[in-house]
């Protein structure tokens, strides 16, 4: 047998099992959001409907609307409160910052959670009889001894928003402590030396030349965020109500609990659209040319 | 315009000492030159100065003001940089505008300055280009418009022209001879290039491991080295150092020939110094002691002799018309007013 040959034959199990559970997948879910998908009535899953779920979710489905509004919003705030958490930490923890020690091993550790185990955590410190942040809060901000959290949206929707913050924080961390130690001391140096304060050294010498480095987080995590699920479905379940309920637990809840595994395909798709754009920035960064 | 003074100054990182316990007074508008071998604690000592490294011990005065306890920006100097520190992001207009912008400088003020100071250095053309897209030298020019820029208390340079070539270095170095001259600033400037120290101090400190070996005006540094070290140092070539001992008033060199008269009382271990200028070189039998030529070397401005002595080798120079080979015989005669004695135990000098 020729190398050729065999070195093709050496790769094509690989290539089966990818194309088995991703592509394939994938083709198929594509080809059911056109279909009227119902698990539990035969035949629908070859019924062809043409856009009708599609047109669907915009026109008829309030619910598909508020967990499109709830994932903005969650995205936004998550992205937007782990990144500034993560970055003033990887300026305490960067070589040169103020508490640079043992402390940075440490810091892995809520990235070393799943994110079920994060969600099942939260609740139970959030829990009205013996939840240690429940108490806490009462502790601390009296107005809020009382309230039962996970019972209102509001409340609900800030302890996803927290729990997701808190389990990200450590990665975008260690991303951020990476570009801060590519930032040349000297250029740092040179703007000390040049009568900048603290503040302007940052916002004109060392930000600008993290800006790839953060443009590269913010994407990510608004992908991570764009698509979170298992902590919220272990969290709050989407609720009270759908208070807290993202596309992806939408797409789970009307394909898995409600049998409609065409339409939840399309809304599937729907999210395809953001997650390309996205991609496509982070392309586009991370293989920046300059 | 200040002047600033060291007050036993000491930096150490753990057991290893960087600058050791120095003081030095630096006069307003004086041009002071730190030179000394790599690694001796010239950048070092800078960097105190500016406020970028924390002192171990002593005091740091700028003017009459103590700053040990002053950020950098509060310290009003400027630096530029060994290794440039250039703003990449930023255009060279904007790298060398960033420190009167960042001082609140009047818009209108800002463009016309920058100029001026781009005129200086030779970089009008570039000041639209990222530092990234300018050579070594171009961008050591950029650190030095950055600092020029402004009118500081105390200037800080690094070795400001280590990366121009020869030709563009003596350019810029009659520039910033004229420029400190002109401006009247304190200017500190390192170097381990003898000739820009010679040419454009006021005052040279010469450093060794962290201590200063020598300060004195170009001068006294040359023509009256405190030790062996500066005297080794300083110079082109390097000041021929010979062992020997004095005896009955005349050094003897170690393989026993008495070579010149010299003023000191006899001692067994001495160390003579003489420079190639001060050797004057004869045909054979006609001078002081006749040597071999091991080396022979036309430098096109004089001829540079390094002739086998007992078991040393001295370089002399001689006319720059000289014609000889190696292995041809010459005769090399001591000027006996510019000899210099010292202890090779210590290192110092033996003043007679
Ligand atoms: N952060 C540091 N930690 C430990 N040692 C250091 C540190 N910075 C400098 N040194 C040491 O201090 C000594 C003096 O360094 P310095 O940079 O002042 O030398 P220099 O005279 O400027 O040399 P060069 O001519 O090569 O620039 C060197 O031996 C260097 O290794
Ligand atoms: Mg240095």
């Amino acid at each position: 047998m020729r190398d050729n040959t065999l070195k093709y034959l050496l790769v094509l199990p690989a290539v089966f099992v990818v194309f088995a559970t991703a592509i394939w997948p994938l083709i198929e879910s594509l080809r059911l959001s056109f279909t009227v998908g119902r698990l539990n009535r035969p035949g629908s899953l070859d019924q062809y409907l043409g856009w009708e779920n599609f047109t669907w979710a915009f026109s008829q489905e309030p619910a598909f609307w508020n967990s499109v509004w709830v994932t903005a919003i969650y995205t936004v705030l998550t992205v937007a409160l782990t990144t500034l958490f993560a970055l003033g930490l990887a300026m305490l923890l960067a070589p040169g910052g103020k508490f640079r020690s043992g402390v940075q091993t440490l810091l892995i550790l809520p990235f070393a959670m799943s994110p079920a185990l994060i969600g099942v955590s939260f609740r139970f410190m959030f829990n009205p009889e013996f939840g240690l942040f429940d108490a806490f809060f009462g502790v601390m901000i009296p107005p809020l001894a009382d309230v039962s959290w996970l019972a209102d949206p509001v409340l609900a929707f800030a302890v996803c928003v927290m729990a997701d913050v808190w389990g990200w924080i450590p990665f975008l961390t260690l991303v951020l402590i990476g570009g801060l130690a590519s930032v040349p001391q000297d250029t740092i140096e040179a703007a000390q030396v040049d009568g900048a304060s603290g503040w302007r050294v940052f916002k004109d010498v060392t930000l600008p030349q993290l800006a790839p480095v953060l443009a590269v987080v913010i994407i990510l995590k608004s992908i991570f965020s764009l698509k979170t699920f298992d902590q919220i479905f272990m969290l709050t379940n989407g609720g009270p109500g759908t208070a807290t309920q993202t596309l992806s637990h939408y797409i789970y809840f009307n394909g898995m609990k409600y049998g409609q595994i065409g339409y939840a395909a399309s809304v599937a798709w729907l999210m395809v659209i953001p997650m390309i754009f996205l991609t496509y920035a982070y392309a586009k960064f991370v293989f920046r040319k300059d | 315009m200040a002047e600033v003074s060291l007050k036993n100054l000491t930096k150490r990182w753990g057991d290893f000492i960087g600058v050791d316990n120095q003081s030095l007074e630096i006069h307003d508008r004086e041009f002071l030159v730190l030179l000394g071998p790599s690694g001796c604690g010239k950048t070092t000592t800078m960097r105190m100065i500016a406020g970028l490294e924390d002192p171990t011990d002593g005091e740091i005065w700028i003017g009459d003001r103590m700053v040990n306890d002053d950020l950098p920006k509060d310290r009003d100097v400027a630096m530029v940089f060994q290794n440039y520190g250039l703003y990449p992001h930023m255009t060279i207009f904007d790298n060398i505008a960033y420190p009167l912008r960042v001082r609140g400088t009047p818009k209108s003020e800002i463009e016309p300055r920058v100029k001026k100071a781009a005129e200086q250095v030779e970089l009008t053309e570039f000041l639209h280009r990222k530092p990234k897209a300018l050579s070594g030298g171009q961008r050591q020019r950029v650190a030095l418009a950055r600092a020029i820029v402004r009118t500081p208390k105390v200037f800080l340079m690094d070795e400001p022209l280590s990366n121009l070539d020869a030709k563009l270095r003596v350019t810029m170095r009659a520039e910033l001879k004229h420029l400190s001259r002109a401006l009247k600033i304190t200017t500190i400037y390192v170097t381990h290039d003898q000739i820009e120290a010679m040419t454009l101090a006021d005052r040279v400190a010469v450093m060794k491991n962290g201590i200063i070996q020598q300060l004195g005006t170009p001068d006294e540094i040359y023509n009256d080295p405190a030790n062996l070290f500066v005297a080794g140092f300083i110079g082109s070539p390097a000041m021929n150092l010979i062992n020997g001992s004095v005896q009955d008033g005349h050094f003897v060199t170690t393989g026993g020939t008495k070579l010149v008269p010299v003023s000191a009382p006899d001692r067994p271990d001495v160390v003579l110094g003489v420079r190639a200028d001060d050797m004057r070189v004869s045909e054979e039998g006609q001078g002081g002691i006749d040597v071999r030529i091991y080396a022979f070397e036309n430098t096109g401005e004089a001829t540079l002799l390094t002739v086998q002595w007992g078991k040393q080798r001295v370089i002399a120079k001689g006319d720059r018309h000289l014609r000889k080979d190696q292995d041809d015989m010459v005769s090399i005669t001591l000027d006996p007013d510019h000899l210099y004695l010292f202890d090779p135990e210590t290192g110092n000098r033996i003043k007679s």
